[in-house]
C-alpha cells in the first residue's frame, strides 16, 4: 500500500463531470421501478403488515399480551426505542458534525443517512407511545393549559424524551428539506412530466440557484449544523438519562451519556453501511459512494466500537471499585447470570468482531464489512436488551426475581418496525434523489475555481 | 491550485521564553521549597495540582499529535512541532512525580494503614489502592507515554531531512495504537491521582471528565504559543484566518464537551441523590467552596463559551491569546477544585494561604524551561512532512 | 413589443470564468445583478462584494427567546401554578430543567432561522419569477454558471449592457422577459376542487375520530373492563349475587365491633376515655362542624336550615341533653336515635369521643355561670370587670 500524503484524495471517483453526476443521481427518478423493486417492497411491506396486526391486537386486548411484567416492566419496547433512536444518530452526525469538520466525503452519503435518520426516528417514536397502552391519549404529554389544571412533570426524563425526540425529528426534517431545495429546483428544470414539474416546483419554493441566496443558504446550513451537533448528542444523552437518573444498579452510572452517544453513532454508522452497500450497487453509485467512503465509515465504527468497549470495561471496574454490593452483584449477574448469553452476544458483536477493522483489507472488503455491520446491529440491539432487562430482572427483592421472555407480539412489533423502516427507505430511493446533487457537484473535479477568492466568511 | 511558495528559515524562539522560564523556575523552586517547611500537606496538595496540570499539557499534546495523524488532518501539520515540544514534558514527569510518590501519606487517605483497617470499603479496594501497585502503575504509565513520545517525535524529526513518506505511515500506525492505550492510561491516572483522593467516591465518567479538561489545556497551550509566534512573525506570510479559526473552533468544541461531561456527571449524581456519591459534591458545596463551584461554571464554560461563540471571534488573534490563557487558568482552577477540598483542614471551606499562589509560578517555570530546552535546536515547522504544503495552503 | 424586459442573461462554462465575471460586474458598478450556479461557488460572495449574511442574528434572538420561554414556563408551572415535591427536589430544580431548555432553544432557533431565511431573505415561495422556465434557468440548474443584469438597475441600458456582456465572452446571451399576462394558478378550478376535497376529508376524519371512534373499543377510556362492579350479578356463585356477605364474625380493618347496637341505654358500660385536651377539642370541633352541625346547628341550638322541614332537630342545650352522660351521647352518635341515623361508619371511635367532649364545651358555654367568668378572667389576666 502506498499513499501520497501530499495529494488530496478526490471526494468522488471516476472523474465524473457535473452533468454526469446529475444524470446518475436523477436516473432512478426518471425510470419506472422494476420487478426487483416490487419484490423488495412486498417483503418489507409484509413485515410492516405483521407489525401492524400485532399492534392492533395489542391495542384491542391490551399490552398484557407483551412479555413485560414485574419486575421487568421495561423490556423489548424500550429496547426497540433506544435501538432505533441510536440508528437515527448517524444521519445528523454525518450531515452536521462532518460538515463542521469539513469532511468532503460526507457529501455522497449525507442525504441517504439523513433520510435514514428521519425514518429511524419515526420507528423509534412509535415505541414509547405504544408503551403507554393508550397511544391516542399521547397529547397529554404536551404541556398545554387544560381544564384539569395539570401540568406535565418537567423534571421527568421521560418528558425530556418527548421534547428531545420531537425536536430532533423536526430539526432533522428541516435540515433534510433545506438540503433538498436546490435538488428539487434541479429536478424541476430537467423533468418533462407536467405533474412532476408541479410537485417539484412546489417543493423547490421557486429556488433559482442565485448566488445571493446561496450565501444565506450556506450560512443557514452552517448554523443548522452548529445546532444539530449538540442536538444529536443531547438526544441520546437524554435517552440515557431515562435509565441513569434512577437509583437502579446497572442503570445509574455517570458514564451513560457519552457511552450511549458513542453507541448510537456506532449502531447508526453500521446501519448506514448496511444499506449503502446495496444502494451503491443497485443505483450504480460506486463512483459517488466510493469504497474510500465506506472505509472511512468503518474506521468510525472501529473507533466508536472501542469507546463502547471502554464503557463496558469502566462500568465493570467501577462496580468493583465502588465497593457497593448491589452494583457488584448486577455486573456479575450480567456476565454470568441467566442472561449471560445476551451479554456475551453483545460483547462479541460490539467489541470483538469490529476489531477486524484494524486491517485495511477487511475495511475495504464489501462481504466482510457487511457481515461485521450486521453483527454490530445485532450487538447493539442486545446491548440495550442487556442494560434494560438484566438490571431489572433481579432487583433488590430476591423474592420477585424472574426470567423475562418476549412474546410473539413483542417480536412481531419489532419486525414490523424493520418493515416500516425499509418500506420508507425503499420508497425514498425511487421518489427523491438519494444523493445530494448540488453538494456532490460542488466537490466534483473542476467544480471550484482554481484561484480561490479568499477565505470562508 | 494556487500555492504559496514556502522556504523555511530556522529561527530561534523569542528570548522571552528562556528568560521568563528561568526566572519563574528559580523563584518557583525557592518558594515551593519554603512552603514545604511551612505546611507540608498543603504544599503536597498544591504540588499535585501543578503536577496534574503538567500531565494535562504534556499528555494532551501527545494526544493532539496522534489525533492529527489518525484523522489525516492537514491544517494543523505546520504547527505540529508545538505540541511535540510540549509533549517533551513527558520524560520530565519521571522526575516530577518522585516527590509525590514520597508524599503519598499526606495525600491519600487510603495510604494510612490504620484507616484501612477500620474501613470495610477501603479493605475491598486494597488490591487496587495500595502503595506498591500504585507506584508501579504510575511509573509504567509514564514509561508508555514516553515511549510513544519518542517514537512519534523521532519519526517526525527524521522526516525533516529524509522527507520519507513511509514515516508518516508509520506514525499513523503508532498513533492508532496509542489512542486506545491513551484512553486507558489517562483514565487510570485520573482515578489514581484525583478520584482516589476521596477513596470512597466513584464515578464512571471521571476519566472522560479529566480527558476533556486535558485536551482543553493542551489545545490552549498550543494555541497560545501559535498566536504568540504568529504575532512575532514566525509563521508569515502563509498563516491565515482559517488556521486560527480551526484552533478557535476546536477550543470552542472542547469547552462545550467539557461542559457536557461535567453536567452529565453532576446531574446524574444530583438527581439520583445516593449518599455514597452525593457527598463528593456536598464537600464542594461546603462553606466557601460553593463559591469555587459556581465560579468553575463561569470560568470553565460561560465566559469561554460567550467569547468564542461568534465566527469572527474564533479567528481573532487577540481574543484567542486571551482565551488560551484564560482556559489554561480554567483547567488549573478545575484541578484545584478537584484536589483541594480533599485536604482534611479545608473540608469545611476554603482558607487562603500564600502557598496556593506559589505553585503555579513553579509550573509556568517548568513548562517554559522544558519547552525552550527541547525546541532549541529543532525546526519550528515539520519541513519534511508531506502534508505540510496542504496544511499551509489550507482554506476552509 | 408588449413584453417587458426583466434583464439580460449570459451563460458561462467554468467556475473560473464566473469569478472573473462577478468581479468585473461589481467593478462596473451594477447593483441589481445576480450570479447563478448549480451549487455554491467558493469565493463568489467576495467577488460579488456581498455583505456577510445577517441570518445569525435571527438565530441568536430566537434561540435566547426559546431558552427564556422554556425556563419561564417550567418555573411557572413547577414552582408557582402547581408546586409539587418530586423526588425531594426543589420546586425550581434548575439542573433538571436544562435538557428541556436546551431542546426548546434549538427548536426555536432552527425553525426561526429556516423560516426567516425562506420568507424574509428569499421572499419564497416565488414560482412565478421571470427566470423560471427559461433556457437560462435550465442551464444554470445543471452545469452552467450565469450572470443576469436586471433592467431595474440604475445603469441599465440595453445596448451598453449587451456590449458589456459580450466583452465577457459568454457562451450565450439571452433576453429575459416578464410573462405577458399574469396567471393565478391558485384560482384554477382543478386546484380549488383539490382544496375542497382535502378540507372535506380532513374535517370528516376529525369528526369521525372525535365523535365516533373514541366511543368504540378499545378507545373507550377503559370503560369495559373484566372486573365485577358493585351490585352486579355474577355467574360464578350459585345464588347469582356478585357481592358476598362476609363470613360471620368478620371485622373490618380499623373498626372495633360495637356491642350495644340497637339497645336503649347501655351507658353504664361506656366511659369517656379521652381528656378534653386542646388537640382533642379541635378534632371534636372539626368533626362536629362536618357531621353534626348540618342538623344541630353550628352551636348545637338545633337552628340549622333543616328547621321546619323535618321534625325539628333537637337543641343540645336542653336540660335533658345536658344531663345525658358522655356514654349516652356517644351511644346516640353510634347507634342513632329516632330519625337520626347511625354515624358509626363515618366517624371513628376516637372522633366520636372528641365530638362528645366538644358538645360538652358547647353546653357549658351556653349555660355559663358567673364562677366560670372568674376563671376566664383569671386565666386571661383580665381583671377589669371585677
Amino acid at each position: 500500500m502506498h499513499i501520497d500524503y501530499s495529494q488530496e484524495a478526490p471526494a468522488i471517483a471516476g472523474r465524473l463531470t457535473i452533468s454526469q453526476i446529475e444524470e446518475l443521481v436523477a436516473r432512478p427518478l426518471d425510470t419506472k421501478p422494476d420487478r426487483k423493486y416490487f419484490i423488495a417492497l412486498s417483503i418489507s411491506g409484509s413485515l410492516l403488515l405483521l407489525g401492524a396486526i400485532c399492534l392492533g391486537i395489542s391495542f384491542y386486548y391490551g399490552i398484557g399480551l407483551w412479555g413485560n411484567n414485574q419486575p421487568v416492566g421495561w423490556a423489548v419496547p424500550i429496547v426497540n426505542f433506544v435501538f432505533w433512536v441510536g440508528i437515527g444518530h448517524a444521519g445528523t452526525l454525518i450531515s452536521a458534525i462532518l460538515f463542521l469538520l469539513r469532511q468532503k466525503w460526507r457529501t455522497g452519503i449525507a442525504r441517504f443517512a439523513e433520510a435514514m435518520t428521519i425514518f429511524a426516528v419515526i420507528c423509534a417514536g412509535i415505541f414509547p407511545i405504544i408503551h403507554t397502552g393508550r397511544p391516542w391519549l399521547a397529547g397529554y404529554l404536551i404541556p398545554y393549559p387544560n381544564q384539569h389544571s395539570l401540568w406535565v412533570n418537567f423534571t421527568s426524563p421521560l418528558l425530556w424524551d418527548v421534547f428531545a425526540v420531537s425536536t430532533y425529528f423536526t430539526v432533522s426534517l428541516v435540515f433534510w428539506y433545506i438540503g433538498l431545495i436546490p435538488d428539487f429546483a434541479t429536478l424541476r428544470d430537467r423533468t418533462t412530466s407536467k405533474l412532476k414539474k408541479t410537485i417539484y416546483s412546489i417543493f423547490s419554493l421557486g429556488w433559482r440557484h442565485s448566488s445571493r441566496h446561496w450565501q444565506h443558504y450556506e450560512k443557514a446550513y452552517m448554523l443548522l449544523a452548529g445546532f444539530a451537533t449538540p442536538l444529536v448528542l443531547s438526544v441520546h444523552t437524554i435517552v440515557s438519562f431515562d435509565f441513569a437518573v434512577s437509583i437502579l444498579p446497572g442503570w445509574h452510572t455517570t458514564i451513560f451519556p457519552p457511552y450511549f452517544v458513542a453507541g448510537a453513532i456506532f449502531s447508526g454508522f453500521a446501519m448506514v453501511v448496511t444499506v449503502l452497500v446495496f444502494v451503491r450497487k443497485i443505483f450504480n453509485l460506486e463512483n459517488i459512494i466510493t469504497l474510500d467512503h465506506l472505509e472511512k465509515m468503518n474506521k468510525v465504527i472501529l473507533a466508536t466500537g472501542m469507546m463502547v468497549g471502554y464503557a463496558y470495561g469502566m462500568e465493570f471496574f467501577i462496580a468493583w471499585y465502588s465497593g457497593v454490593q448491589a452494583e457488584q452483584f448486577v455486573f456479575i449477574n450480567r456476565a454470568f447470570g441467566p442472561y449471560a448469553w445476551a451479554y456475551w452476544i453483545m460483547v462479541s458483536c460490539n467489541v470483538i468482531f469490529p476489531q477486524l477493522f484494524w486491517f485495511r483489507k477487511f475495511r475495504r472488503s464489501i462481504p466482510v464489512m457487511f457481515v461485521i455491520v450486521i453483527l454490530v446491529n445485532v450487538g447493539m440491539w442486545f446491548e440495550r436488551f442487556v442494560i434494560t432487562v438484566t438490571s431489572l430482572h433481579r432487583d433488590f427483592l430476591p423474592s420477585s426475581w424472574a426470567y423475562y421472555k418476549p412474546t410473539f407480539f413483542d417480536m412481531g412489533i419489532l419486525l414490523g418496525s424493520f418493515g416500516l423502516f425499509f418500506t420508507l427507505v425503499i420508497l425514498f430511493t425511487k421518489s427523491l434523489p438519494v444523493v445530494s446533487i448540488s453538494e456532490v457537484k460542488a466537490v466534483a473535479d473542476g467544480a471550484q475555481p482554481t484561484h480561490r477568492g479568499g477565505h470562508h466568511e | 491550485m494556487h500555492q504559496t511558495d514556502f522556504n523555511y528559515q530556522r529561527k530561534d524562539l523569542p528570548a522571552g521564553f528562556s528568560k521568563f522560564g528561568l526566572i519563574f523556575l528559580v523563584v518557583g523552586l525557592i518558594l515551593a521549597a519554603a512552603s514545604f517547611f511551612v505546611d507540608q500537606t498543603r504544599a503536597a496538595f498544591n504540588y499535585l495540582v501543578i503536577y496534574m496540570m503538567i500531565v494535562s499539557i504534556a499528555l494532551g499534546s501527545l494526544f493532539l499529535i496522534a489525533l492529527e495523524y489518525v484523522a489525516g488532518a492537514d491544517w494543523s501539520t505546520p504547527f505540529r512541532r508545538i505540541p511535540e515540544f510540549f509533549a517533551g514534558l513527558l520524560p520530565v514527569l519521571f522526575i516530577l512525580v518522585i516527590p509525590l510518590l514520597f508524599l503519598n501519606h499526606d495525600l491519600f487517605h487510603w495510604a494510612h494503614e490504620e484507616a484501612v483497617k477500620e474501613d470495610k470499603i477501603l479493605q475491598g479496594k486494597a488490591p487496587y489502592l495500595n502503595i506498591s501497585f500504585f507506584v508501579i502503575r504510575t511509573l509504567v504509565f509514564i514509561a508508555i507515554w514516553v515511549l510513544f513520545y519518542f517514537i512519534l517525535q523521532r519519526n517526525s524529526k527524521k522526516q525533516d531531512t529524509t522527507k520519507d513518506q513511509s514515516l508518516t505511515t508509520k506514525n499513523i500506525r503508532f498513533s492508532a495504537a496509542f489512542i486506545p492505550i491513551f484512553a486507558l492510561t489517562i483514565t487510570f491516572t485520573a482515578v489514581d491521582w484525583l478520584m482516589s483522593l476521596e477513596p470512597h467516591w466513584f464515578s464512571t465518567i471521571f476519566g472522560v471528565y479529566f480527558f476533556s479538561g486535558t485536551v482543553i489545556a493542551a489545545l490552549a497551550a498550543v494555541t497560545l504559543v501559535v498566536v504568540i509566534l504568529k504575532e512575532k512573525g514566525y509563521f508569515d506570510p502563509w498563516i491565515t484566518d482559517d488556521h486560527l479559526y480551526s484552533f478557535g473552533a476546536l477550543l470552542f468544541a472542547f469547552v462545550n464537551f467539557w461542559a457536557y461531561i461535567a453536567f452529565s456527571q453532576f446531574m446524574l449524581i444530583w438527581y439520583a441523590d445516593l449518599p455514597e456519591e452525593t457527598f463528593w459534591y456536598l464537600t464542594r458545596w461546603e462553606g466557601s467552596w460553593v463559591i469555587f463551584s459556581l465560579l468553575l461554571i463561569v470560568i470553565h464554560f460561560i465566559v469561554p463559551y460567550a467569547m468564542l461563540l461568534s465566527q469572527p471571534a474564533k479567528m481573532d488573534p487577540k481574543r484567542l491569546k486571551f482565551i488560551s490563557i484564560w482556559l489554561l487558568f480554567a483547567h488549573l482552577f478545575d484541578l484545584f477544585w478537584l484536589v483541594m477540598p480533599n485536604m482534611q483542614p479545608l473540608k469545611k471551606g476554603y482558607v487562603f494561604s500564600w502557598i496556593d499562589l506559589v505553585f503555579p509560578i513553579l509550573g509556568i517555570g517548568i513548562v517554559l524551561t522544558v519547552f525552550n530546552f527541547i525546541s532549541k535546536k529543532e525546526n519550528l515547522i515539520p519541513v519534511g512532512d508531506p502534508k505540510l504544503k496542504k496544511g499551509i495552503n489550507f482554506h476552509l | 413589443m408588449n413584453k417587458k424586459l426583466y434583464g439580460l442573461a449570459a451563460l458561462f462554462k467554468t467556475p473560473d470564468e464566473i469569478i472573473e465575471v462577478a468581479k468585473k460586474t461589481s467593478a462596473a458598478g451594477y447593483q441589481k445583478y445576480d450570479i447563478h450556479s448549480p451549487y455554491p461557488v467558493h469565493g463568489i460572495e467576495r467577488a460579488m462584494k456581498l455583505k456577510p449574511s445577517k441570518l445569525g442574528f435571527i438565530t441568536l434572538v430566537f434561540g435566547l427567546t426559546g431558552s427564556a420561554l422554556a425556563l419561564l414556563l417550567m418555573y411557572w408551572t413547577m414552582s408557582v401554578d402547581y408546586p409539587m415535591i418530586i423526588g425531594g427536589k426543589p420546586f425550581f430544580a434548575l439542573p433538571a430543567f436544562i435538557p428541556i431548555t436546551f431542546e426548546v432553544t434549538v427548536l426555536l432557533a432552527t425553525l426561526a432561522t429556516v423560516i426567516g431565511m425562506i420568507t424574509f431573505f428569499f421572499r419564497f415561495p416565488e414560482n412565478d419569477h421571470p427566470l423560471h422556465d427559461t433556457d437560462y434557468m435550465k442551464k444554470v440548474s445543471c452545469d452552467h454558471y450565469g450572470l443576469v443584469i436586471e433592467a431595474k438597475d440604475k445603469l441599465f441600458d440595453e445596448a451598453k449592457v449587451l456590449e458589456f456582456l459580450n466583452s465577457l465572452k459568454p457562451e450565450s446571451i439571452e433576453e429575459i422577459y416578464y410573462p405577458e399576462k399574469e396567471t393565478y394558478p391558485v384560482l384554477e378550478p382543478k386546484f380549488v376542487t383539490f382544496l375542497i376535497i382535502i378540507a372535506v376529508v380532513t374535517s370528516g376524519i376529525t369528526y369521525f375520530a372525535l365523535n365516533k371512534l373514541l366511543y368504540m373499543q378499545p378507545f373507550t377510556w377503559m370503560m369495559e373492563q373484566p372486573k365485577l362492579n358493585p351490585q352486579k350479578p355474577s355467574t360464578l356463585f350459585a345464588d347469582g349475587f356478585g357481592m358476598r356477605t362476609p363470613v360471620q364474625g368478620t371485622v373490618a380493618r380499623g373498626f372495633l365491633p360495637y356491642p350495644y347496637m340497637g339497645q336503649n341505654n347501655p351507658t353504664e358500660f361506656l366511659q369517656n376515655p379521652y381528656l378534653p385536651t386542646k388537640e382533642n377539642l379541635q378534632l371534636g370541633e372539626q368533626k362536629y362542624l362536618t357531621f353534626c352541625s348540618p342538623c344541630h346547628g353550628n352551636f348545637g341550638d338545633g337552628d340549622s336550615r333543616l328547621r321546619g322541614q323535618f321534625p325539628n332537630p333537637p337543641s343540645l342545650h336542653s336540660t335533658r341533653a345536658r344531663e345525658f352522660s358522655d356514654g349516652m351521647i356517644y351511644h346516640i352518635i353510634t347507634n342513632g336515635q329516632n330519625i337520626m341515623p347511625s354515624y358509626a361508619s363515618q366517624v371513628t371511635r376516637e372522633e366520636r369521643w372528641a365530638i362528645v367532649n366538644y358538645i360538652r364545651v358547647l353546653q357549658r358555654a351556653k349555660n355559663a355561670k358567673s364562677s366560670d367568668l372568674q376563671v376566664v378572667n383569671k386565666e386571661t389576666g383580665n381583671n377589669a370587670s371585677n
